[in-house]
């Protein structure tokens, strides 16, 4: 009973963090229509940045914000350099591929550079609260006032996103250059910088991932990390899970995805865990092609 | 052309130039695949070092509980990657754009796993591939790296000319036309899942082969073999050779096997010390993708022909 308790914890947890990253993928998705492969290079560049600033400040929290904040700007200087000139100048059969390619080798940047400049440097990061489970009739749950602290980001982040694209003007634009960037512009949006603006959040979610998960797991940073493969590759799973089109699809798929691995970590074998992300990837578009929130396209012969 | 100057100078060179010439043979196969799945049927694919991987098992499979010739081993790794992509490429028709990105990245991280599961995989150690000596009647100084580089060669060669002939026949142009507008090429006729999915099942094969080639240059295979930075780089090298190219797969063959020599001599520059040494080749690589993709997408050939249809153009004017 508290295995099974304990396995839904587990996959909540973890199933947060990849649904923040699957969000982050969403909103790029949504605002340029690119799969954005340099997330997880982002958020790891970001987690340094905080690791940096806990050295400096001796706060957690102000890191984590130090670090969304430079997340989200290097996540819209990205956008502003590379995809801007990529979409200028690409045409031709490439040009469905060009920002995939693009985006894996900014990942390659990122990663090669912080090998380079902080690989020999031993970088940890305690979680600032407790990260010891709580008890609970003399058991000790797989919950800790830390994992409270990401489940509960995770859902702020969510409803915070929900609000802002719902209920203000620039959710309105967010979503009009989303869906109809010409028609859009025609009415007066800023196509060009709400875009910057949907990566930047993106970034600043990125990093919030890679902040809270880093302490999560061995708290050891380093460039070329298991964590953050897990955060690059499950984070995308999730979205494509999710349907990539929507916020709600992200979470779903993250979940999802956290509590269907959290029982092969628990029941099964930790070796199994990336063929398990594959199989419940295929079997989710194979039966629904368009991811679990997606819309289907339109007719369009 | 290219492959009789190839073994002209695969005689004269050293032990390891004969090596890198053997990977260089290998990096044209499994180059050849992505440009083909890629440039020429519009799919994308994050996940070909799953591929290489099948076809390096099966092969080495083949070898040791068969003992079958190498020849044959090569021809069963072709067969069983090109059927593992017939299932795949099926499942991959459905899909577009990231969704497909998506699904080939789970496999390339999940599948080498799998052989963590099965003792008769090996493991994390992985298996050994034992080619053989090479025949007798090459005389005796004739090293065994030269004998791979030879195989390696020659099926490089054979296989890019028969995809070469593939994309020039029927198939080349269907799955052209399904690329450049999928619903006017099915409008004309054309079945665009069918089409879509022989793509990746002929890629697979070729991924296969490329893989069997891998296996026999490292002379192993183990899951640490096919890590994803290996799909990463070959995408990286069609890139660099122009994805609707094959004529240009050389380039990004040559860029790949020479880039982690050009960064081991800067970072001797530089003192080598540890976190240089083995960053550095990445951070060209990534480099130099960036920089292709932003200033000539299409990579250097095509863009070649652009320039001189330009200055033709010209000249007729």
């Amino acid at each position: 009973m508290f295995t099974l308790i304990n396995t839904i914890l587990i996959g909540l947890t973890s199933g947060s963090v990849y649904a923040l990253m699957a969000i982050a993928l969403v909103l790029v998705w949504r605002s340029t229509r690119v799969v954005n492969f340099a997330q997880a290079g982002q958020a790891l560049l970001s987690t340094y940045i905080g690791f940096e600033c806990i050295g400096r400040f001796h706060s957690f929290w102000v890191a984590l914000i130090v670090a969304m904040i430079l997340g989200a700007a290097v996540s819209a200087l990205i956008e502003v350099i590379f995809m801007r000139t990529l979409f200028k100048r690409n045409t031709g059969p490439i040009a469905g591929v060009a920002p995939i390619i693009a985006t894996l080798g900014l990942l390659g940047i990122i990663r090669g550079g912080i090998g380079i400049f902080m690989g020999g440097k031993e970088a940890i990061i305690r979680p600032p609260l407790s990260n010891v489970g709580f008890t609970v009739a003399g058991h000790t749950l797989a919950f800790s006032p830390f994992k409270l602290v990401i489940v509960s980001a995770v859902l702020v982040m969510m409803i915070g996103l929900s609000v802002v694209f719902t209920k203000t003007n620039i959710g309105l634009a967010l979503r009009a250059s989303a869906y109809a960037p010409e028609i859009a512009r025609l009415a007066g949006v800023k196509v060009d910088a709400i875009r910057t603006l949907g990566w930047s959040i993106a970034g600043a979610a990125g990093a919030a991932a890679g902040m809270l998960q880093t302490p999560n797991g061995t708290g050891a940073l380093s460039p070329d990390s298991l964590e953050f493969s897990l955060l690059l590759v499950f984070g995308f799973i999730a979205a494509v899970i999710g349907g990539l089109e929507s916020l709600i699809g992200a979470v779903i798929g993250g979940l999802l995805l956290g509590l269907v691995l959290a029982v092969v970590l628990m029941y099964v074998n930790a070796t199994l865990l990336f063929v398990t992300a594959f199989v419940l990837l295929i079997v989710v578009l194979l039966v629904r092609p368009q991811g679990i929130m997606g819309k289907k396209a339109g007719r369009r012969a | 052309m290219i492959g009789i100057v190839l073994f002209l100078v695969g005689n004269r060179v050293d032990e390891l130039r004969v090596y890198e010439g053997a990977t260089l043979a290998m990096y044209v196969v499994a180059i050849a695949s992505i440009i083909l799945l890629t440039g020429y049927s519009g799919q994308v694919s994050l996940g070909h070092g799953a591929l290489l991987a099948i076809g390096g098992y099966s092969a080495v499979l083949a070898r040791n509980y068969w003992s079958l010739p190498i020849w044959l081993c090569f021809a069963v790794a072709v067969l069983t990657a090109a059927a593992a992509g017939a299932v795949l490429g099926t499942a991959a028709a459905r899909l577009s754009g990231p969704y497909l990105a998506g699904t080939t990245l789970a496999l390339a991280v999940g599948l080498p796993s799998i052989a963590n599961q099965f003792s008769f995989l090996g493991g994390e150690q992985g298996l050994l591939f034992d080619v053989g000596v090479p025949p007798n009647s090459l005389g005796a100084d004739f090293s065994p790296y030269k004998w791979y580089f030879w195989i390696a060669a020659s099926a490089a060669l054979v296989m890019v000319w028969w995809l070469q002939n593939i994309l020039r026949s029927r198939y080349g142009r269907t799955w052209r036309a399904v690329r450049g507008d999928e619903i006017a090429a099915q409008l004309a006729g054309i079945h665009a899942g069918k089409s879509k999915a022989l793509a990746f099942t002929v890629s697979s094969g070729v991924a296969g082969l490329a893989g069997a080639l891998l296996a026999m240059t490292i002379g192993t295979v183990s899951p640490s073999a096919f890590p994803l930075t290996l799909s990463f780089s070959l995408l990286t090298g069609a890139v660099l050779s122009g994805v609707t190219t094959l004529p240009g797969v050389m380039i990004g063959a040559v860029t790949l096997v020479a880039t982690p020599e050009i960064a081991g001599a800067i970072s001797h520059r530089l003192g080598n010390s540890g976190g240089v040494t083995t960053n550095l080749p990445g951070l060209l690589v990534s480099a130099l993708l960036i920089l292709v993709v932003m200033l000539i997408p299409n990579g250097p050939v095509e863009q070649l022909r652009s320039v001189r249809v330009r200055r033709n153009a010209n000249i007729h004017r």
